[in-house]
């Protein structure tokens, strides 16, 4: 070591000096070596001491060398970058795009699985309890409970957590058609202790003010609604909030951030028995009524408190309280999950199932512009050769030359995160509401975690795009090119660049793949019949602001007695009225069949109430018998008709038409089975077949629900003009109605959206994909054309065509892309798996797509290899001769 | 070690050596011949501590090294003051003449005058 050398030569100096000036008065060498060191003391302590401070400043001294150096090579890297402005443009936009697609997705993954919610005290240490509840499709982990339950709860942990609930929805501010909507939680007063919430002006709501006999009609607001609508004024508190069902008077702001513990942010927090309050028709409160189980169970374990013991006492509690009940049975487990809802353990959606796939498309998309940036980069190296080889020449060690290099390309990343923070600014915003349109969400897209993830990534991509051809660059006999000229180009680089534009042509094809799966998945999701007319049909109804007995008794009639007029809207081709709107809700009903219920369990009753007209409105086939009689009236015989699930359900193998079906009681009377119609749409696409009871609602055998909602059909183009006219009609029969008006397009939209949502990012990325893999191509077809221009000119002086030339050109770039999409379709089979359960109604080997996608990838890359070989085969013979 | 906390013989020894090289650049050698007859072989001081002295300073930055020639035609390493030196020498020498002229004081006072 250096240090220790130099160390040793100075106190050589010393006692060199030192015994020759002794030796000069007198003394003998003997003496005068040891007179020297007596005077120096110690030397090896001496040496130990100096050993020391030495290597501490040449550390300080190498760190400001690197620094001199890494500024050195930032400047000059930068420089190198403007010489060239189109290649650094083009790599950068490359990277942008990489970086932007993978920092809008890990935002959207971030907010909703990662970000705790902004305003909460410790969050991590909150838990959501979570119970297996049954559902029409099995067993499943589920968290809301009934008041019941969350009683239960608090008292099997007994002090051990500290424990809370909440209920959120949404409530128009004001009266009318244009008043907003604002979300509003109920919750006890712990609410706010548990999640450690203060108030910013004000006061929380307390104990006393929260009870469910009685509750105060207060509430607080989020800072930013306190901004929004009171632009901030201290004087809010004392004001009353003008809710259909009732005011209440503002006591305090919460602190700012702070709008709940959901993706959905509150506006107003209130009591909870004042945002349920009980309404008068109601015999049974919510807090006994077991159907209210929307409540939310979070709680803060005490410090000593073990989870899995915790989690125990609320599985037994759950057990013992629900003895009975039809949701939680007695093998029902509790687990306790994180904040954020969607980490479960709950089931995922399919909206972020898709979204996980996309993550990993987005990943594929930047390791597809990594593959490009490594290739223009080489290029460029390749073509910087001579000035690298004078370097290497001049002394200018290996690794230094590849610093100098990646320093190069990580500028270019950084460059390029810049872009990528703008488009993730407005790419993560447009895949929330792609994702989740109906949202309110609490914050924005972008946060330092965002920005720390696009950083990461932004330098790994820079480090790696620059390694590469870095390496490839400096390897020793590249000096051999500064004597051999400059034509050759050696081969294994080519060999490289090659496997790049294969790669590229592979992932591309992937992409490709999945975009063509989801678009035909969309396709079959929207042609398949789910017994209604989707496109043709449209629901109408009305909301009232207040509760009025005398009209609400009448409304079914005055709804029925709008039938006909309806009918008569031009566009309009026939109207049925029903119970609920197809997907807002379900009656269930005790039911007893003539059908042997002992081999098997007889199916939950869906009851849903309906008009003659119902089947040809909504385009439910009947599959046999017929219609309710449209003369039906009170009194008369009881009919019902049964969809295909509920007749194999009960009648299997049997004729359903004719057998009876009782409601309500085993001795109430017979309703005859006039019809089977086809197994509809229940709740959701990816439901298993619901059996169900049809009953007229002009003489209803069982106790329903009347007809709220008219279904409407006409034709697809004039629906939406028909529907104003059905708006004004009910505006002028229910004045001071909120009129509600749907199509069954924009209600199955929702149904739709994870295949939409795959179809329109996957064709999205895979586009991109395909536009950079071409430029891959292009350039490298490019490339070799103008290396080898010389070449070309000798072949046409030779009398080489220029169709030769072109055919040469075209298929030697050719056979490199269809080598990647041959490997491309390998991997998109070997990848199919992990999308199969997401597509519907095709298979992801599905031939005909990988034909599609190959045809389309070889026929682009054709047509970038043509311009390259059309210059080729232009090429002078002459000047290229000329030029040596 | 901060400065503050040096002892006594070490904070002599440092306003020795800034002294010594204040008048011109010299080896490790000169610096020790310097204070052993400028002192009139009055105090000893250790060979061993000045270099160690020395090459602190360098990490202080009050001093620059070099190698550079003897006399003889020797290679040696040099020290050079620094601005940096130059201040500490002067703050040091001012300590040391209160220092010295407290002492003083002390050993000229007699206990009616305390």
């Amino acid at each position: 070591m250096s240090v220790e050398r130099d160390i040793d030569a100075e106190l050589r100096f010393h006692f060199e000096a030192r015994m020759e000036e002794l030796v000069a008065q007198g003394l003998s060498r003997e003496d005068a070596r040891r007179q020297a060191l007596s005077e120096f003391g110690d030397v090896d302590d001496t040496r130990a001491a100096l050993r020391e401070i030495d290597s501490r400043v040449a550390r300080r001294r190498n760190r400001a060398e690197l620094l001199d150096a890494f500024v050195h090579d930032v400047v000059y890297s930068a420089r190198a970058l403007r010489r060239t402005p189109a290649v650094s443009l083009a790599i950068v936009l490359t990277l942008a795009l990489g970086l932007g697609a993978n920092a809008s997705m890990f935002s959207l993954l971030d907010t909703i699985y990662l970000r705790p919610p902004a305003g909460v005290v410790a969050p991590g240490e909150i838990r959501r309890v979570w119970s297996e509840q049954r559902f029409r499709t099995g067993m499943q982990f589920w968290s809301g409970f009934d008041y019941s339950a969350y009683s239960a709860i608090v008292r099997s942990l007994d002090g051990r957590a500290r424990v809370t609930m909440y209920h959120a929805g949404t409530r128009r501010l004001g009266r009318g058609e244009g008043a907003p909507v604002v979300h509003v939680v109920g919750a006890p007063s712990s609410y706010f202790g548990v999640l450690g919430v203060k108030p910013l002006r004000g006061r929380l709501y307390t104990a006393d003010e929260d009870g469910l006999m009685q509750a105060a009609p207060v509430a607080v607001i989020s800072e930013s609604f306190w901004q929004e609508h009171f632009g901030g004024d201290p004087a809010a508190l004392g004001r009353q909030l003008d809710f259909a069902q009732g005011k209440v008077t503002i006591i305090g702001v919460a602190a700012p951030g702070f709008r709940g513990i959901d993706l959905d942010a509150a506006d107003v927090w209130m009591p909870t028995l004042t945002a349920l309050a009980v309404p008068p028709t109601r015999r049974t409160p919510w807090w006994q009524d077991s159907g209210i189980n929307g409540f939310q169970v979070v709680l803060r374990p005490a410090r000593n408190a073990r989870e899995g013991e915790l989690a125990q006492r609320v599985t037994q509690a759950l057990r013992q309280s629900s003895a009975g009940d039809f949701r939680i049975d007695s093998t029902a487990v509790a687990e306790f999950g994180g904040i954020n809802i969607a980490r479960g353990p709950g089931k995922v959606s399919n909206e972020m199932q898709v979204a996980s796939r996309l993550a990993g498309v987005a990943i594929i998309v930047l390791l597809i512009a990594c593959a490009n940036v490594v290739n223009l980069l080489l290029a460029r190296a390749v073509s910087r050769r001579r000035e690298i080889a004078v370097r290497l020449a001049l002394g200018v060690s290996r690794s230094r030359l590849i610093r100098l290099l990646v320093t190069e390309s990580v500028l270019l990343a950084l460059l390029a995160l810049v872009a990528a923070i703008a488009a993730a600014r407005w790419g993560g915003g447009l895949l929330r509401n792609l994702l989740m349109p109906k949202i309110e969400w609490a914050d924005a897209p972008l946060d330092w975690r965002v920005l720390a993830f696009a950083l990461f990534v932004a330098l790994s991509a820079g480090l790696l795009a620059g390694l590469v051809p870095a390496l490839q660059a400096s390897s020793p006999d590249l000096t051999n090119s500064l004597r051999a000229g400059t034509r050759d180009d050696a081969p294994y680089r080519s060999r490289l660049r090659n496997f790049l534009v294969m790669s590229q042509a592979a992932l591309s094809v992937v992409l490709l793949v999945g975009a063509v799966l989801f678009v035909q998945s969309l396709r079959n999701v929207k042609e398949h019949d789910f017994g209604y007319a989707v496109r043709q049909l449209a629901f109408a109804t009305v909301d009232f602001d207040s509760r009025d007995s005398v009209r609400d008794a009448a409304f079914p009639s005055r709804m029925r007695a709008l039938e006909s007029r309806v009918a008569a809207i031009p566009g309009v081709d026939r109207v049925s009225l029903m119970q609920f709107h197809p997907k807002g809700g379900f009656a269930t009903t005790d039911y007893f069949p003539d059908a042997d219920t002992t081999a098997h369990k007889k199916p939950i009753g869906f009851l849903t109430g309906v008009t003659p007209s119902f089947f040809e409105t909504t385009g439910t086939k009947l599959l046999r018998g017929r219609t309710f009689p449209t003369d039906a009236s009170l009194g008369g015989p009881f009919t019902t008709i049964v969809n295909k699930a509920m007749a194999d359900a009960l009648w299997p193998n049997q004729d359903p038409i004719g057998r009876c079906v009782r409601f309500g009681k085993p001795d109430a009377p017979c309703a005859t089975v006039i019809g089977v119609a086809q197994t509809a749409l229940m709740l959701s696409i990816d439901e298993p077949p619901t059996p169900r009871l049809y009953v007229s609602v002009d003489n209803p055998p069982a106790k329903i629900y009347t007809g709220r909602e008219l279904v409407v059909r006409g034709d697809a183009r004039r629906l939406p003009a028909a529907m104003k006219s059905v708006r004004e009609i009910l505006r002028a029969e229910f004045p001071g109605s909120i009129p509600r008006i749907s199509t069954m397009s924009q209600t199955m939209e929702p149904e739709y959206r994870p295949w939409d949502l795959g179809a329109k990012l996957f064709t999205l990325f895979g586009v991109l994909a395909l536009v950079v893999a071409s430029i891959g191509v292009f350039s490298t077809v490019s490339y070799a054309v103008s290396r080898r221009m010389h070449e070309f000119g000798v072949r046409i002086a030779l009398g080489a065509r220029g169709t030769d030339v072109v055919q040469l050109v075209v298929s030697e770039g050719l056979k490199t892309v269809v080598a990647g999409v041959v490997a491309g379709v390998l991997l998109a089979l070997a990848a199919g798996k992990l999308v199969a359960s997401l597509l519907y109604g095709i298979k992801p080997s599905d031939p005909a797509s990988m034909a599609i996608v190959a045809a389309t990838l070889i026929a682009i890359a054709m047509a970038a290899a043509l311009i390259p070989a059309w210059k080729a085969a232009r090429s002078d013979p002459v000047s290229a001769l000329r030029a040596d | 070690m901060s400065a503050k906390e040096l002892d006594l013989l070490q904070g002599t020894l440092d306003v020795l050596v800034l002294r010594a090289l204040s008048w011109q650049p010299m080896h490790g050698y000169a610096v020790a011949r310097f204070i052993r007859q400028g002192s009139g072989q009055t105090f000893k001081v250790l060979d061993g501590a000045l270099y160690t002295a020395l090459h602190r300073m360098e990490e202080r930055g009050w001093v620059d090294a070099e190698w550079g020639a003897s006399d003889k035609k020797k290679r040696a390493k040099f020290y050079r003051l620094t601005t940096a030196g130059r201040r500490a020498l002067r703050s040091e020498t001012q300590s040391w003449n209160d220092y010295v002229a407290a002492v003083g004081r002390v050993m000229t006072a007699t206990p009616e005058s305390v």
